[in-house]
This record gives structure tokens, sequence and C-alpha cells, in this order.
């Protein structure tokens, strides 16, 4: 039909490199841990990692802080893999994103059932209550340009849900780095406030989402 | 497009004529005014092109395809700020093939009806489905809605001509 149409299928198809199987999981995996490691490295130099390191790593709280954030990151870094690719939708696994939330909000509720009302204000506050989603929010940033970084090199067509989903990633695995320096050591306290920082993430990759991940 | 991921060029090179004329008709209806159908094309030829690791080999290469076809169309509204509504259909509606027409397919095609019918006054619309589709005569449908057989007529007339008018006459949504 159109010459320079019939041109553009010749010339695009005179050199087709091969396409190695999984080329879209691992450029996603690299703009995040690209992005992890500048996370981990402006958490050593703002924070450093808790003086108690030592002794941390011995307690289940750690883990759980540290476990419960990079579930969430995890379960979504999958979740953004799916919806690098063209009509992709989020599935069953969008509602398996919650399901580290849902297990800590339990653990909290249960440890809130068996405390005395007194203790109510140090479970729920500790004494970073207000700083924390703002270090998470921080610290999760630069996995939140990895993230748009990968996905802008692919083909995400449902712009605004592929951002809320890196927001998710970022926001997890930000908050996965903070757990080493923060030694909050309420369930409470992580159900409210590490969630809150994952979630600021996740509205700025929202809402930044259909500008920045748009691509040509 | 599995011998174009593998990095033949020949038979990668018939499935983008191929596809260049899917998207050439998939084009030619949609692309708002103002916009040349034939530069959607090739943008999306290219995007298909440069983008070809995001095919998934488990899926349907039609719907991979057909999805950066519409992002190509929603962003080309988008930089045209034309604040046009994105057709608002799913992957596969292009690509059905007649083989598996059925109940999924006429539910997609009153689907379609209904979309297609948006733009008319809710009377034309309703004489329209009473005649064409529910079958009903001219006089019943007239007697119904307490107008004359004459009313009727040219309303109907009037509808299927603005329709007409505004998808170019042709059938809708067949291939």
């Amino acid at each position: 039909m159109s010459k320079a149409t019939d041109d553009l299928i010749q010339s695009l198809s005179a050199h087709v490199p091969k396409v190695a199987a999984g080329a879209v999981a691992r450029r996603v995996a690299l703009g995040l841990g690209l992005g992890a490691i500048g996370s981990v490295i402006l958490m050593l130099i703002w924070f450093g990692p808790r003086h108690d390191i030592a002794q941390a790593v011995a307690t289940p709280m750690f883990w759980m802080k540290l476990g419960y954030a990079a579930a969430t990151g995890l379960i979504a870094a999958v979740l953004l893999t799916r919806l690098a690719r063209p009509g992709a939708r989020p599935g069953r696994l969008a509602a398996l994103t919650l399901a580290p939330f849902a297990l800590v909000a339990l653990m909290a509720v249960a440890r809130m059932v068996q405390a005395p009302p007194e203790a109510y204000r140090a479970m729920l506050m500790g004494h970073s209550a207000m700083a924390c989603p703002w270090r998470i929010l921080v610290i999760g940033l630069p996995v939140l340009a990895g993230a748009v970084w990968a996905m802008r090199g692919l083909a995400p067509t449902r712009l605004a849900l592929a951002g809320l989903v890196a927001g998710v990633a970022a926001g997890g695995t930000g908050a996965a780095v903070y757990a080493v320096a923060c030694n909050e050591t309420s369930a409470p306290f992580l159900a409210i406030w590490y969630t809150a920082g994952i979630v600021a993430v996740t509205a700025l990759g929202a809402l930044a989402g259909s500008r920045l991940l748009r691509w040509r | 497009m599995l011998a174009g991921l593998a990095g033949e060029a020949e038979p990668y090179r018939r499935l983008l004529k191929e596809l260049s004329g899917i998207l050439r008709a998939y084009y030619a209806r949609r692309a708002p005014p103002g916009i040349d159908a034939e530069d959607l094309v090739q943008e999306t030829l290219i995007a298909v092109h440069t983008r070809r690791s995001t095919y998934d080999t488990g899926q349907p290469f039609t719907a991979w395809a057909y999805a950066i076809a519409r992002y190509k169309l929603i962003d080309a509204l988008r930089r045209g700020r034309l604040h046009l509504r994105a057709p608002a259909e799913e992957a596969d509606d292009m690509f059905t093939p007649p083989a598996a027409a059925g109940g999924a397919d006429a539910a997609m095609a009153a689907r379609d009806l209904e979309r297609v019918m948006a733009g008319l006054p809710q009377r034309t619309r309703d004489l329209i489905r009473a005649t064409r589709i529910e079958g009903l005569s001219i006089r019943e449908t007239a007697e119904k809605h307490r107008m004359t057989e004459t009313a009727v007529k040219v309303a109907i007339h009037r509808g299927l001509k603005s329709l007409g008018g505004a998808y170019g006459g042709s059938d809708v949504e067949g291939d």
C-alpha cells in the first residue's frame, strides 16, 4: 500500500537480533536492583544500621519488619513484570500484594488485645511515628526511579496502574532497607507507620505513572 | 513472531507486512481527524519491533500487537490534545475469529451496538432497539411509545443515518 511503510518494514526486518527469553524480568530486576543499591547507600549515609543490630538480628521483630516490607515489595515486583507487557492484566497476584499487610495487621491486633490500655500509646506511636513514613518515602525514591527506568524501556499500556505497582515495589523495598536502621519493636507500629510509608511511595507512583511511564 | 524473536528475518518481514494490513484497517476506522492513519501504522510497527521482547510467547500475538496499537492510538489522542474518549474495547475484540462466534460474539456485538448508539438521543435508541433487535413492527413500536408511525420511521431513519455518518457507513465492528 504505502511505499514508506514498505520501506520501514524492509529496514526493520533487515536487522533482527535474537531476543533472549526472560528479557522483561531481567530488565525489571536490574532496575529495581540498582534502585535498591541506591536506597541502601542512602540509608547508610543518613542513619547507618541501628546500633544494636548485632542483638536485633536475633529477635523475631527485626525479621518481621524486614519480611513484611520485602515480601510486599517482591510480590509487587513480580506484578510489575507482568504489567510491563502490552495488554497485561494484574490478575490474582494483585490481591496477594495485600497478604503480607493482612498478616501484620492481624498480628498487631492480637498484640493490642493482650496489652493493657496504658501501653497503647507506646505501641502505636513508638518514638518515631511521625518521621517513619517520610523516611521510607525518601529511601524508596531510588527504587522508584529504577522501576520507572525499567518500565520505560518495556511496554506498559496501563500507565497509572503500572505506576502504582512500581510504587508498591519501591515502597516495599524502601521500607525493607529502612528496617535495618529502625529500632521500633511493636507490631502495631509496623502495621501503621511502615504501611503509611509504603502507601506514600505508592501514591507517588500512581500519580506520576501516567506521565513518567509514557513511551514512544 | 517466534521466528522474529529467534532472529529470522524473512518470516519476520512477512509478519510485519501482514500486521501492517491489519493495522491499516484498524486505524482507518479509528484515527481521529488531523492524525494520519498511516503514521500510526508506522509508529506501531516500530513499537512492535523495538519492544518485541515484551511479547510473551505463551500469549496470542494478535492480542499483544493490538494492545500496542490501542496504546499508540490513545497516545496520539493525548498528544493531539484531543480529549476524546479512548475506545474502551478489550484486546480480543478485533481478532475474535468468526469460528468462535456464538454467545461471546453475540454479547460483544450487543455491547458494541450499545456503545455505538450512545451518541443518539434516548428515544431514538429505544426505537432502534425495539424495531431492529426486539423485532417489533413499526406499528407496535409506535403504539408503545405513543408516537405516529411516520414519526417512528423518521426517527429511526435519522438515527441510523447519523450512525452511518459517524462510522463511515460500513458495518460497525465486522471483519
